[in-house]
């Protein structure tokens, strides 16, 4: 009879107790790790759609402007410096952007906004908003029209759900109405024909064209091919003012800028603040983006531009928005401590019960001559064993939802919904796939295994034989 | 041949702030083939003078000698391996371990011990014959008995052929029947196998079975018959 053997026998004298041990260590693990893996896949989505619609990894400012963010604080790029900063290796390309903030007006309604201009030529080297086309929009008239077509029943409750949901390609758009692959053919077509949703992205060396975010056209009332007014202050406080063809809708993903967003031509920008060859930064797009190597890029870059200009990373350029996902993160963490301090009492409850319950039996053991060390070695063993069963069912609970919740992103509707996009945030809560986060949950359970079996450990070593027969 | 000697043995107590004298200057010796029973009151010393034979405990004074071991010269580690090598422990109750067969409970001190599987094996099956319980190898301790229980502890006791086998109350807990089976197997075993057995009891019975009565008060020998009976 191998030890270990007993280690396992002994795990299953009392199969209710180690089953609901383990099923605590389980459901421990499986929550932390889900919960785990949904907030830092949102703060992921969060952080990449910021970087991809709006502040890029790396920009070109002026050390001045990243606390006080105005035309004032531009900039006129130097060719020459840009183009030494294209020779990094790790840089894609650098493309100029003004931004600045005006009142836009179309109809009777009228919004403040944050107006971008930015080269349509190379503004994909460095962020995605072309990508983010409006293609098919389900209005009022288009849910109508949908409907009295023949659908089945789950798709109607869908479309009502989902009403006024923009999408930018069938994808989206058959993922979150819930199409199945089989209904998609036959209704595809349908939606192309009422849903469509008409508009272009703007087109280098035209001019007096807008691109707008989604909910800026919801709430102005606007189509492609309406005007809108802008009106601002432009450079050294002239006055700034101008009329643009709404040419495009884009759906930006943090509902703030949504509802904000106005993108002109670099040059039409220029002309409306009537500051001519100024940029009030530079995006820099970058090749590899990890961790390591973009401080490693923006080292570079930093000997390049000396003082005269900075370049700041997208932490930096986002303290906010980091600053509100740390206080969020550690609200989580402190959610999860107390579950883990949970089973931390359950697995002890169970160690104490266990040693009282067969302190007789240590007795025995230790007179018929087993040694200590070897009995630790044992009960320590079933202990881990029970622990890992937990782990191990845990962590292969949790992948089918997280790997799930990372294909199929959850998305909230309704009031939900409401309520994250008054928060600023994307409705929608993607997973982050296993990665570092899994393993140090792992961890953390082994360490509150570990002192529960130390703890039996130092019980059988104080064990005193006579006492513990007598008993 | 001498297989036990206690010289003028002392065993006191601090525990409360009463001092107790659990055994108080005794001195004996046990043969090799010695079939001795412990008597005296509750409170006399017996279990404390058996702990002490066997090495659970380390005296206040005196001396006591097994197989050429000095007790008192073995540090903790040591003494678990020599009650392993050379005591056999049978219990008042609780003496088997839950999860193992009665064949596995035997064999357990001879894989303590790593005998090869196949001695061990057929020493096990020899016992389990001896003490009546051929038929019961893989009976866990619960489907037991508890005097069928009492035989394997005295099987395991007996297998890896220990110097001595020190039992404390074995029948204490048994019917009259269950006792009278196991007192016969454990003078079998005394024959057969020359194994000196060194007990405790309250039980008449089991007096009247003993060849040696050794009776204690007060933790001192107050008297040692030797009676020349053999059933
Ligand atoms: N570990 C201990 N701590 C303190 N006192 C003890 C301890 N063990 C025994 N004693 C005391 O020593 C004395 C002898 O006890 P022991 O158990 O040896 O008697 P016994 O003859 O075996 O009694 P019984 O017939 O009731 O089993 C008693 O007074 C007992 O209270
Ligand atoms: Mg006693």
């Amino acid at each position: 009879m191998k030890d270990r053997q007993l280690a396992w026998r002994n795990l299953w004298r009392n199969r209710k107790r180690t089953l609901i041990t383990a099923a605590s260590v389980f459901f421990a693990v499986f929550f932390a790790l889900v919960m785990r893996s949904f907030q830092l896949g949102t703060y992921d989505k969060m952080y990449s759609d910021v970087i991809q619609s709006y502040s890029g990894y790396l920009q070109l400012q002026n050390p001045a402007y990243l606390d006080e963010p105005t035309l004032d604080n531009g900039f006129t790029a130097d060719p020459d410096l840009v183009s030494r900063i294209e020779q990094d290796p790790n840089v894609e390309a650098v493309v100029p952007r003004m931004e600045s903030f005006a009142l836009a007006a179309a109809g009777n309604r009228t919004q403040g906004v944050m107006v971008i201009g930015m080269d349509p030529g190379n503004d994909n080297k460095a962020l995605n908003i072309r990508n983010r086309m409006v293609r098919f929009k389900l209005t009022p008239m288009a849910v109508e029209a949908l409907k009295s077509e023949n659908l089945p029943g789950r798709l109607s409750k869908n479309l009502d759900l989902f009403t006024g949901e923009a999408f930018t390609d069938t994808d989206d758009l058959v993922t979150i109405l819930g199409i199945s692959e089989r209904d998609s053919s036959a209704i595809l077509p349908l939606v192309r024909k009422h849903a469509s949703f008409p508009g272009e992205y703007l087109m280098g060396g035209e001019t007096g064209f807008a691109v707008i975010g989604n909910g800026l056209s919801d709430y102005l009332g606007t189509v492609p091919g309406d005007t809108l007014v802008l009106m601002g202050q432009g450079w050294h406080g002239t006055s700034a003012a101008g009329l643009y063809v709404i040419r495009g809708v884009v759906n930006m993903p943090n509902p703030e800028l949504d509802n904000r967003f106005v993108c002109l031509t670099l040059d039409d920008a220029r002309l409306l603040y009537g500051a001519p060859g100024m940029v009030t930064s530079s995006i820099i797009g970058i090749r590899d983006a990890s961790e390591k190597e973009l401080a490693a890029t923006q080292a570079r870059l930093s000997a390049i531009t000396g003082k005269e200009l900075s370049v700041r990373n997208w932490k930096e350029m986002n303290a906010l928005l980091l600053n509100q996902m740390e206080a969020d993160n550690r609200s989580g963490a402190i959610m999860i401590g107390i579950l883990y301090l949970v089973i931390a009492f359950g697995v002890f409850g169970t160690v104490l019960m266990m040693m009282a319950e067969r302190r007789r039996e240590f007795g025995m053991l230790v007179s018929i001559g087993m040694r200590k060390g070897r009995l630790a070695a044992m009960v320590g063993l079933e202990m881990l064993l029970m622990g890992v069963i937990g782990i191990i069912a845990g962590v292969i609970a949790s992948l089918p939802i997280v790997f799930l919740g990372h294909a199929k992103p959850l998305r909230f509707t309704g009031e939900m919904a409401r309520m994250y996009e008054d928060y600023g945030f994307d409705p929608v809560m993607p997973t982050l796939l296993p990665d570092t986060f899994y393993l140090w949950q792992v961890v953390v359970v082994l360490l509150i295994l570990a002192v529960a079996i130390a703890f039996s450990v130092r019980k059988i070593f104080k064990l005193n034989v006579i006492n513990a027969l007598r008993a | 041949m001498k297989v036990v000697e206690i010289n003028d043995v002392y065993k006191t107590y601090h525990d409360t702030e009463v001092e107790v004298r659990a055994v108080s200057g005794v001195t004996l010796g046990f043969e090799k083939g010695d079939f001795a029973v412990i008597v005296g009151p509750s409170g006399s010393g017996k279990t404390t003078l058996l702990n002490l034979i066997g090495g659970l405990d380390q005296p206040t004074a005196g001396e006591i000698l097994v197989a050429g071991h000095r007790l008192s010269e073995l540090k903790p580690s040591e003494l678990i391996d020599f009650r392993m090598e050379h005591v056999g422990f049978v219990f008042q109750s609780y003496n088997l371990i839950p999860v193992l067969t009665a064949a596995e409970n035997v064999g357990f001190i001879m894989s303590l011990q790593k005998w090869p599987k196949e001695k061990r094996i057929a020493r096990t099956g020899e016992l389990l014959d001896a003490v009546g319980l051929s038929d019961r190898h893989n009976s866990r301790p619960s489907q037991l008995s508890g005097g069928q229980q009492q035989r394997v502890a005295v099987a395991r006791a007996l297998a890896p052929r220990p110097e001595f086998i020190l039992a404390d109350e074995p029948t204490a807990n048994l019917d009259s029947k269950s006792a009278e089976t196991l007192l016969d197997i454990m003078e079998k075993l005394n024959r057969e196998e020359e194994m000196t057995f060194i007990f405790s009891t309250h039980d008449v019975r089991v007096m009247k079975r003993a060849r040696r009565v050794i009776t204690l008060e007060d933790g001192k020998v107050v008297s040692d018959v030797r009676t020349n009976h053999t059933s």
